[in-house]
C-alpha cells in the first residue's frame, strides 16, 4: 500500500494497477459476502428455481403471503422492543461502568476486559437453560424481562468494546478533572462532557447490539418460545413451510436492520452537523 | 496568616512517601512555583490542593478554612493541565463559559465575562472555533482563560508549557505572569524547568524525593542554595570534594581552595565546595588578585552557547567548567593551558553526609 501511495504522489495522473492477487482477494471477499444476500433477494421473488441457473419466473406472491402472515406485525414489534430495550439497558449499565473504571478504578480495567470476553465463551444454549432454571419463579420465569436480561449479557461485548475505546481515546480522566475544577459534579461531567465526546462509540455499539439482537434466535426460542414470538422465530417457522416466504422474511429483516442503522447514524450525525455549521458560520 | 496553607502534608503510594511532611505558606496574590525532577512529588502536591488526590495526613487551609473534606468541584480552585484538557465537543466560547454555566451565572453576564477573559489572553477572534482548530499555544491560552473565567480563589498550573515549542513557551510564560499580576490571583505553578520557575515566580519551592529542599525567592535559590541538590539542580555548579583545613581553606584531592570563614565547620570535616561557572575568570597568565583562588588547567572542550562560551577545563584530572563571554576574554583554543581564578566568596561550602 505504502509503495503505491508514494508512486501516486510522484505522478498523480498515473493510476497504479493493483496486483492480480489483490484483485482476486477483493473479488473473492465481495462474492463471499454478496452471493448469499443476492440469492436470498432473488429467491424471494422467484417462481421456480431448481432446474435453471436463473429463476424461471418472478412474482411478488411470497411478499403478499409474508405480510399476510398472522404474526407478522406482532413479531416485528416484539423484535424491535427486544432490540431497543437491550440497547437501553446495556447503555445504562456499560457507559457509567466503563467511565467509572477508566477514571477511578484503572486497576480493574484488565478484569473488566476479560469479563467482557466471557459471553463469547458461554454457549448460548447453556446460558439460556441455566437462566431458565435459576429464575424459575414468577414474574421472571420465562418472561420477556428475563429474555432482555439474557440478551443484554450476550450482546454486552458489542457495546463494551466501542464505548471503552472511545473513552480511552478522549482521556476521560483529565476531562473529568477539568470539568470538576470548573465546578461540575459527576452527572454534569458525564452529560455535558464525556457522553458528547464518546457519542460515536455509543452509536457504533448500539448498531452492533441492534443487528445482533434483531436476528437473535437461540435465547428467544429457549427462554420464552411462543409466548413472545420475535421475527427470527417466525422466519425459522416459515423455512419449514415455504422457503420462498422465508426468504421474503429475510429480505424484510435485512431492510429493517439497514433502515434502523441509517436512522441511528443519522441521529448521531446531527451532533456533528451542528458542529460543522458553527465552523462554517465563521 | 497565609492565604493558602499546607501543613505536614503526607502522601504515600504503596507505602512509599510521594510527599513527605510538606508544609508551606502561600501569600495571597503571589505566584509560587514547585520545581523539581519528575517524581519529586510536585504534581501530587498540586493535585492534593485541587482535591484530585486524598491526603494521608496533614491539613490544607484556604483563607482559614480546611478544604481537605471539600470535593474538587466546590473548592473554587481553577486548574490548567499539561494536556490543555479543553472539551473537544465545545467551541472556545462554550469551553470558557462552561464554569460560569455551572455556577448558574445569567446569560448576559456570561457573555461579558467570556469576552473579557478572551481579550485578556488575546484570542477574541477564536471564540467560534473548536479546540482542534487551534495551535497548542492557543489551546493553552484558552485553557487559562477557561480557568480564570470563574474567578477562582487559587489558580493551579500543572506543567502548562511542557507540551509546547521552546519559543511559544517563553512568550506564554510571560503572558501567564502578566495576567497573574494583573488579576493578583494566588497561583501555584508546577514545572521541572528551572529557567521557567526562576523567571516568573515570587517564590520557588525546590522539591526532591517528596521533600522540600528549599523555599525562597528565585535569586536566593540561585545565589544561596541550601543543599547540594539545589545547587546542582538549579544552574550548573562545579563540585570539589575535600576536607576543611584551617580557618578558610579546603583541601581537595587535586586543588586547595580559599573560602570564606569556615568557623561553622570542624577541622578535617568532609565538605563539598560549589563554584558556579560564571563566577570563574579565565586568564592566560597568572595575575593573582589578593586572596583569590587560582588554579591551572588545560582546555578540553569548548561549547558555544551564544551569549556565553562554556569551557571544560582539566584540572589535575577533574573537569571544571567555566563560562566566558566574547566581550571580556581573549579567544581560547583547545589544549590551551590557562588559569582559572575566582574569589573566596564564589565558593560555597557544604557538609557532605557520609
Amino acid at each position: 500500500m505504502a509503495k503505491s501511495r508514494s508512486t501516486q504522489s510522484r505522478d498523480p495522473n498515473k493510476r497504479v494497477r493493483p496486483a492480480s492477487w489483490q484483485i482476486f482477494m477483493v473479488s473473492f471477499f465481495l462474492l463471499y459476502m454478496l452471493v448469499p444476500i443476492i440469492s436470498t433477494y432473488v429467491f424471494s421473488v422467484a417462481t421456480r428455481w431448481d432446474r435453471t441457473i436463473l429463476p424461471e419466473g418472478y412474482t411478488l406472491e411470497f411478499y403478499k403471503r409474508a405480510f399476510a402472515a398472522s404474526y407478522f406485525t406482532i413479531t416485528l414489534r416484539n423484535s424491535l422492543i427486544l432490540s431497543l430495550a437491550t440497547i437501553l439497558v446495556s447503555l445504562l449499565v456499560i457507559v457509567p461502568t466503563v467511565y467509572w473504571v477508566h477514571t477511578r478504578l484503572v486497576g480493574a480495567k484488565p478484569l473488566l476486559d476479560i469479563l467482557m470476553i466471557l459471553p463469547f465463551g458461554i454457549p448460548m444454549v447453556v446460558l439460556a437453560l441455566a437462566l431458565v432454571q435459576v429464575y424459575n419463579f414468577p414474574p421472571l420465569a420465562r418472561s420477556p424481562t428475563l429474555l432482555i436480561g439474557a440478551v443484554v449479557i450476550y450482546s454486552m461485548p458489542f457495546m463494551y468494546r466501542p464505548v471503552s475505546n472511545a473513552i480511552q481515546a478522549v482521556d476521560a480522566q483529565v476531562l473529568t478533572e477539568a470539568g470538576q475544577s470548573l465546578g461540575a459534579n459527576v452527572f454534569q461531567v458525564l452529560y455535558r462532557i464525556i457522553i458528547p465526546n464518546i457519542l460515536p462509540g455509543i452509536l457504533s455499539g448500539s448498531l452492533l447490539v441492534f443487528s445482533t439482537v434483531f436476528a437473535e434466535y437461540t435465547l428467544t426460542s429457549l427462554i420464552v418460545g411462543a409466548k413472545f414470538k420475535t421475527f427470527p422465530l417466525l422466519l425459522v417457522e416459515f423455512t419449514r413451510i415455504n422457503g420462498n416466504v422465508a426468504s421474503a422474511f429475510s429480505v424484510i429483516s435485512f431492510t429493517i436492520a439497514w433502515l434502523v442503522s441509517i436512522l441511528i447514524l443519522w441521529v448521531g450525525s446531527m451532533g456533528n452537523t451542528k458542529r460543522t455549521k458553527t465552523i462554517r458560520a465563521r | 496568616m497565609a492565604y493558602l496553607e499546607l501543613k505536614n502534608v503526607n502522601k504515600y503510594y504503596a507505602g512509599v512517601a510521594a510527599v513527605h511532611d510538606f508544609s508551606l505558606d502561600i501569600e495571597k496574590g503571589s505566584l509560587v512555583s514547585f520545581l523539581g525532577p519528575s517524581g519529586c512529588g510536585k504534581t501530587t502536591t498540586l493535585r492534593m490542593i485541587a482535591g484530585f488526590e486524598q491526603l494521608d495526613s496533614g491539613t490544607i487551609r484556604l483563607d482559614g478554612n480546611d478544604i481537605v473534606p471539600v470535593p474538587p468541584n466546590r473548592r473554587d480552585i481553577g486548574m490548567v493541565f499539561q494536556s490543555y484538557a479543553l472539551f473537544p465537543n465545545m467551541t472556545v466560547r462554550e469551553n470558557v463559559a462552561f464554569g460560569l454555566e455551572m455556577k448558574k451565572t445569567p446569560k448576559a453576564e456570561i457573555k461579558k465575562h467570556v469576552d473579557n477573559v478572551l481579550e485578556m489572553v488575546r484570542l477574541q477572534d477564536t471564540a467560534k472555533r473548536f479546540p482542534h482548530q487551534l495551535s497548542g499555544g492557543q489551546q493553552q491560552r484558552i485553557a487559562l482563560a477557561r480557568a480564570l473565567a470563574v474567578q477562582p480563589r487559587v489558580l493551579l498550573l500543572d506543567e502548562p508549557l511542557s507540551a509546547l515549542d521552546a519559543e511559544v513557551r517563553v512568550v506564554l510564560r510571560g503572558e501567564i505572569r502578566r495576567i497573574q499580576s494583573e488579576l493578583a490571583i494566588t497561583t501555584v505553578y508546577v514545572t521541572h524547568d528551572q529557567e521557567e520557575a526562576l523567571s516568573i515566580s515570587d517564590k520557588v519551592v525546590v522539591m526532591n524525593k517528596g521533600l522540600i529542599e528549599q523555599v525562597g525567592a528565585p535569586e536566593e535559590i540561585y545565589r544561596a542554595p541550601n543543599t547540594r541538590f539545589v545547587a546542582t539542580f538549579i544552574g550548573t555548579a562545579n563540585q570539589f570534594l575535600g576536607k576543611t583545613s584551617g580557618k578558610n581553606m579546603v583541601v581537595c584531592n587535586n586543588v586547595e581552595l580559599f573560602t570564606n570563614s569556615l568557623t561553622d565547620f570542624k577541622t578535617d570535616q568532609p565538605v563539598v565546595v560549589l563554584v558556579r561557572p560564571e563566577n570563574i575568570q579565565v586568564q592566560a597568565e597568572q595575575s593573582r588578585q589578593k586572596g583569590w583562588n587560582s588554579i591551572h588547567g588545560e582546555v578540553e572542550t569548548i561549547t558555544f552557547h551564544g551569549a556565553i562560551t562554556r569551557l571544560g577545563v582539566n584540572v589535575n584530572g577533574q573537569r571544571v567548567v567555566a563560562d566566558i563571554t566574547v566581550a571580556n576574554t581573549q579567544p581560547v583554543s583547545l589544549n590551551q593551558k590557562l588559569w582559572l581564578q575566582f574569589p573566596p566568596e564564589a565558593c560555597q561550602v557544604m557538609v557532605v553526609e557520609e
